[in-house]
């Protein structure tokens, strides 16, 4: 947009005229000692907890402890230039964050601020970035599915709308690539998705950026970033910007997903400005409201019922619940789920995602451990053919582990056993899935119809990946009504599966693969 | 200087209550910031922490100093702080005790800062303005500073009024 001169000048006229000259009344307190981005200020006594703090030079902190003559405060930006005797002012109020639709297909900073150079973002509202959960009374069940577009994980974890399910794993487990498949799945179901990058590379974040832009994913994301080189105290507060992103949509009555990767990173932040301010360090170091710190977070993840949502949107948006799924990623040490932070999070969360790096290195991706992954609402959420014939895919694995020890004597087993055995490779082989190709619900059930009716059991072990290409591809082309219809409605019937079953059959009869 | 101010206080707190007691806390006044003014010179400044300096010798030389300003209950007090080496926290302990007295009084100390000197008018018309305002009576203290550009700007502890055109400029460039 150019504007002449005389333009802006009438423009500035304007803001003058419209100025209003009111006489300020505010606290206003003194920066006695400034250490890696915590500030102590003297004075303040006015001063709420979180509230936001004005510094020289548009810098905002928030004041997070408040003492019987100091507050202490985190800079929230850069803090090199604040020094001793600069003078802090309250505003009254607690930390805001742009909220809306203009948000989607942007990478916005931890403070809502525009940085991928797709110019300013116009938001009309802000909301507050700590805000209470529902309550009771304003929930509902989770009884919708999301789908991952991962076979081994929409059929033996499912997730929920407004379930919040971890996805734990040691590092290079392929964590980031559920939650990157996860999202580019969602196109096309309406579901909103926020990533937030919490410590992270600014490449990898980039390389995600980059790979749901090739997908055509990023028109219904919003992606938060604050990375490894940001301060402590964006890497703290970054989740919760995300989240109050997220409820926005919730409260509108649609349905969004919000991924934390990681909260580990999130939880090291934390207990970064927790000692600089001097708080009681307790078990690793962390302070003693770690626990609730992603228990807050968390517990915002939810389903709400339509009259929640008519309350909220004053009546504008009736019959429509509203639903903030969350997919927080934490990173192990070593397979060590029982360190603090992970314990915390697989308890405050309805169930987890367990990854293994072995599994991963034995080239079974996604690692998922099938054992060691719950969800524990999902079920009720899963569409009837997932549910009809993932049960089976869960057993047979289960069944699977039980022998695989006595694989190795292959000649020597009995017939039900060997079968078994044989059964359960074919079935990890097929939960194997390439990264950025999510499938659909029709897809999948064919593929979980044809392990559970045995299908599968004349292939080749290492043909059973290029078996359900070939087969999938057929039933694309050639059973398009079938497939459209299970992906609209979900329902399983023995109608459907009869005619699943013969296409199946010709399949096998008239094709190779 | 927060825990300063933490270990400032229960001197502070003593120092009221015994006055109050005694009903001599204008001569504590008196003490305290004469105190506050030695401690405030460099030489005795440097002396409180310099080893080659004893207590004995820095309580005798203080008192010499301070002889005829002081009373017994004052020199007590110099005596308690050499010994448990707190005298550098005597200029908080009188910041914390002139407020203490200032509100057992009902005054509020007010700092204001004006553009242009006040005529005995309108200072006397301000003061009343104030003392509505807070409900106190006010002891104000003006000082004049031309950089306001004009108005005035009231403080009362951390809270500040800002009615200066100084203040409205920097809205106005905040706003555009």
């Amino acid at each position: 947009m150019q504007l002449n001169p005389s333009e802006i000048s009438d423009l500035i006229k304007k803001k003058i005229e419209n100025f209003d000259l009111s006489t300020q009344v505010h606290t206003e307190g003194t920066v006695v000692s400034v250490t890696d981005g915590i500030v102590r200020i003297h004075g303040l006594s006015q001063a709420m907890q979180g509230e936001m703090l004005e510094f020289p030079d548009h810098t905002f902190g928030m004041a997070l402890n408040l003492e019987r003559d100091s507050v202490g405060a985190v800079i929230l930006g850069a803090y090199q230039h604040i020094s001793e005797g600069d003078t802090v002012r309250c505003t009254g109020k607690i930390l805001e964050v742009p909220v809306g639709e203009a948000l989607l297909g942007r990478v916005v900073d931890a403070l809502g601020n525009p940085i991928d150079a797709k110019g300013p973002i116009n938001c009309v509202e802000t909301s507050p970035i700590e805000k209470i959960a529902p309550g009771v009374i304003a929930r509902q069940s989770v009884d919708q599915p999301v789908q991952l577009g991962l076979k081994s994980i929409d059929s033996m974890i499912p997730v929920g709308r407004g379930q919040r399910e971890l996805i734990i794993g040691d590092r290079q487990t392929g964590k980031t690539a559920i939650a990157v498949d996860a999202i580019i799945n969602q196109k096309g179901t309406g579901i909103k998705c926020i990533y937030v990058a919490i410590g992270q590379k600014r490449s990898s974040v980039a390389n995600v950026v980059r790979k749901l832009e090739e997908h055509d994913a990023l028109a219904h994301t919003i992606i938060v970033v604050a990375s490894a080189s940001e301060s402590a105290a964006l890497q703290f507060i970054a989740p919760y910007t995300g989240c109050t992103m997220g409820e926005y949509f919730r409260d509108q009555g649609e349905d969004a997903l919000i991924i934390y990767d990681d909260l580990t990173k999130q939880a090291w932040a934390y207990r970064q400005v927790s000692l600089l301010l001097r708080r009681p360090p307790g078990r690793e170091a962390y302070p003693g409201d770690v626990f609730y710190l992603h228990s807050r977070l968390l517990e915002r993840a939810s389903r709400i019922n339509a009259k929640e949502v008519e309350k909220l949107t004053n009546g504008r948006v009736t019959g429509k619940t509203g639903s903030l799924t969350a997919l927080p990623i934490i990173e192990t040490q070593g397979g060590d789920v029982s360190a603090f932070v992970p314990t915390n999070v697989i308890s405050i969360t309805d169930g987890q995602i367990f990854l293994e790096s072995n599994l991963f290195n034995s080239g079974i991706r996604p690692a998922v451990n099938a054992g060691l992954s719950v969800s524990r609402v999902g079920g009720a959420a899963q569409t009837k053919i997932i549910k009809k014939l993932g049960g089976g895919t869960r057993l047979d694995l289960a069944q699977y582990r039980e022998l695989a020890a006595f694989a190795q004597f292959a000649s020597d087993l009995d017939e039900s056993t060997r079968k078994q055995i044989e059964r359960g490779q074919r079935v990890t082989e097929l939960m194997k899935q390439k990264q950025y190709s999510p499938m659909s619900v029709a897809q999948m059930g064919v593929s979980l119809f044809a392990a559970n009716e045995g299908f599968l059991d004349n292939i080749e072990v290492n043909k059973v990946l290029d078996f359900e290409a070939a087969l999938l591809s057929y039933f694309k082309s050639e059973h398009t009504e079938l497939m459209d219809s299970i992906n609209a409605t979900g329902d399983f019937s023995n109608e459907i599966g009869s005619s699943i079953r013969s296409g199946i059959e010709t399949f096998v009869k008239t094709h190779s693969w | 200087m927060n825990e300063i101010a933490t270990l400032a206080r229960p001197y502070a707190v003593a120092v009221f209550k015994r006055a109050k007691e005694t009903n001599s806390s204008k001569k504590w006044s008196k003490n305290l910031s004469f105190l506050a003014a030695v401690l405030n010179d460099n030489v005795i400044f440097g002396m409180i922490d310099d080893p080659k300096v004893g207590r004995d010798r820095l309580f005798t030389l203080l008192l010499d100093i301070c002889a005829d300003q002081l009373d017994q209950e004052g020199s007590n007090l110099l005596k308690l702080l050499i010994e448990n080496n707190r005298l550098n926290l005597i200029p908080f302990i009188l910041e914390l005790f002139e407020t203490y007295k200032a509100e057992d009084e009902g005054f509020i100390n007010i700092d204001v800062t004006t553009a242009y000197a006040f005529t005995k008018e309108s200072k006397q018309h301000f003061n009343e303005v104030l003392e509505k305002n807070f409900g106190k009576k006010v002891n104000m203290k003006v000082v004049v500073d031309s950089s306001l550009i004009g108005g005035v700007l009231v403080r009362a502890g951390d809270q500040v009024i800002d009615g200066s055109i100084r203040g409205q400029l920097q809205q106005l460039a905040q706003r555009l």
